[in-house]
């Protein structure tokens, strides 16, 4: 089975937490929860991951955190976007297009392997 | 819960104990407890959710940089330093209190090495002979009590001249030991205490009782003195073991919070704690007012175990772990 390289997909982790946050507030598992389910758990992303995405986002002004209870009343860190933020999501957004487009050129699209083509 | 507890524990012994890795503990923790706390209600067993949850926790290499370790973990080599297994760990405690026990009864000896002249004195024998003879007697075994204990003791220099550290589990134990050994520690002091103040008590007595010197009134006062004395020793050499273990792992990193005294009691209520912050030195200072105006020192003692005693209470009820 394929799995997803963690080097080519870092990139995208403060995407989709950017478009899990642009539905509203939220806090670390339910995130993790939601890539989870979204990427039809395909892919499942590290706490170590997930932090130091927040932590990089914060800083960048992307997110911002708070404090607030939870459904069973413990305290916890919540994040909420920024408008810096979703300026940056759609920038990924578009990036991510363009990315797209150049390296699906280069990918086959027949299930022939690769060096069985020839020129006529 | 526990595991997942002791794992994220031990990830983070070694690394620095600043704002932000507290901070990552914490939202790790939580993420963590989120994570396990629904994968129990979905009807996964312990074993099962704890496995999941450590296996998709990911590596704390990744946050290096945004805690501000990077340089420090290449600096120090932290990891480089010899673990002390749990094993060893014990073998010290129990070492320290065997050979404590010895140096204590070494000075005990030392203490009490007249006491045959005094005897003999007191019960008119015509010559010093007996009493020479023990007091020499106590002071060779005496010495020989300290050679020995201090050889076989020295073989745990290394704890003092090499760069050691101990895991989590091995701190946890350590940590509870001290913990559960507080109270007879306190004890052992407290008799101690008590031993010494009093030991003039016999002698007092028997004079006013006989109405001249007695020897016995002598005697009691060593043999008071040096049992007070032999319990500080015990008792520090136990104590102390706990000590120079749990001052193993470096100041300034996470596992050095399970070291007393490093960590501050904390309250809850903000006026109770700037009250405690002042407590014990106006104790002492009132201890000394009332013992210099009135120099009843016989009485004044009694501040310190009410003292304590109302300390205690204030850390219960106020008291944050």
């Amino acid at each position: 089975m394929t799995n997803i390289s963690s080097d080519v997909i870092r990139g995208y982790n403060d995407t989709m937490i950017l478009y899990l946050l642009l539905n509203g507030p939220s806090y670390g598992y339910e995130i993790s929860k939601q890539i989870k389910a979204l990427s039809g758990e395909k892919y499942i992303i590290k706490e170590t991951t997930l932090y130091s995405a927040f932590t990089r986002m914060e800083k960048n002004g992307y997110i911002e955190s708070f404090q607030d209870a939870s459904e069973i009343g413990k305290k916890r860190t919540y994040y909420r976007i920024t408008d810096t933020g979703r300026t940056y999501y759609r920038e990924k957004c578009d990036e991510w297009q363009l990315t797209k487009e150049v390296v699906e050129v280069f990918i086959h699209k027949k299930p022939d392997l690769p060096g069985t083509m020839t020129d006529a | 819960m526990e595991t997942i507890k002791n794992y994220l524990e031990t990830m983070f012994s070694t690394l620095p104990n600043t704002y932000e890795v507290q901070k990552a503990k914490k939202e790790l923790a939580q993420m963590m407890e989120d994570k396990y706390t629904e994968l129990i209600n979905d009807g996964k067993t312990d074993n099962e959710a704890v496995g999941i949850v450590i296996s998709e926790f990911g590596n704390l290499d990744e946050l290096a940089e945004d805690l501000g370790i990077k340089d420090l973990v290449v600096k120090e080599p932290v990891l480089n330093s010899r673990k002390v297994t749990m094993d060893e760990a014990k073998n010290f405690i129990a070492n320290r209190i065997r050979y404590g026990l010895y140096i204590g009864l070494g000075v005990f000896l030392c203490i009490n090495c007249f006491v045959c002249f005094i005897l003999g004195d007191a019960l008119h024998f015509k010559t010093d002979a007996l009493g020479i003879a023990f007091m020499f007697l106590s002071l060779a075994v005496a010495v020989g009590l300290f050679v020995f204990s201090g050889i076989t003791l020295s073989k745990w220099d290394f704890l003092k001249n090499t760069d050691c550290s101990l895991d989590f589990a091995t701190t946890n134990y350590v940590s509870d030991q001290k913990e559960n050994y507080r109270g007879i520690h306190a004890l052992f002091i407290t008799v101690g205490v008590i031993l010494c103040i009093t030991s003039v008590v016999p002698a007092a007595i028997f004079d006013e009782l006989t109405h001249r010197d007695t020897a016995f009134g002598g005697i009691m006062l060593f043999v008071m003195v040096g049992a007070g004395v032999l319990l500080f020793i015990c008792t520090s050499y136990r104590n102390g073991a706990y000590d120079i273990l749990l001052n193993l792992n470096r100041r300034g990193t996470m596992g050095a919070n399970f070291v007393n005294g490093q960590q501050e009691d904390r309250y809850s209520n903000e006026t109770v704690a700037t009250i405690m912050a002042f407590y014990w030195p106006t104790i002492t200072c009132l201890y000394l007012i009332w013992s210099f105006l009135t120099f009843s020192w016989w009485k004044t003692w009694i501040i310190w175990p009410v003292a304590a005693i109302i300390s205690g209470v204030i850390k219960k009820v106020w008291g944050e772990k």
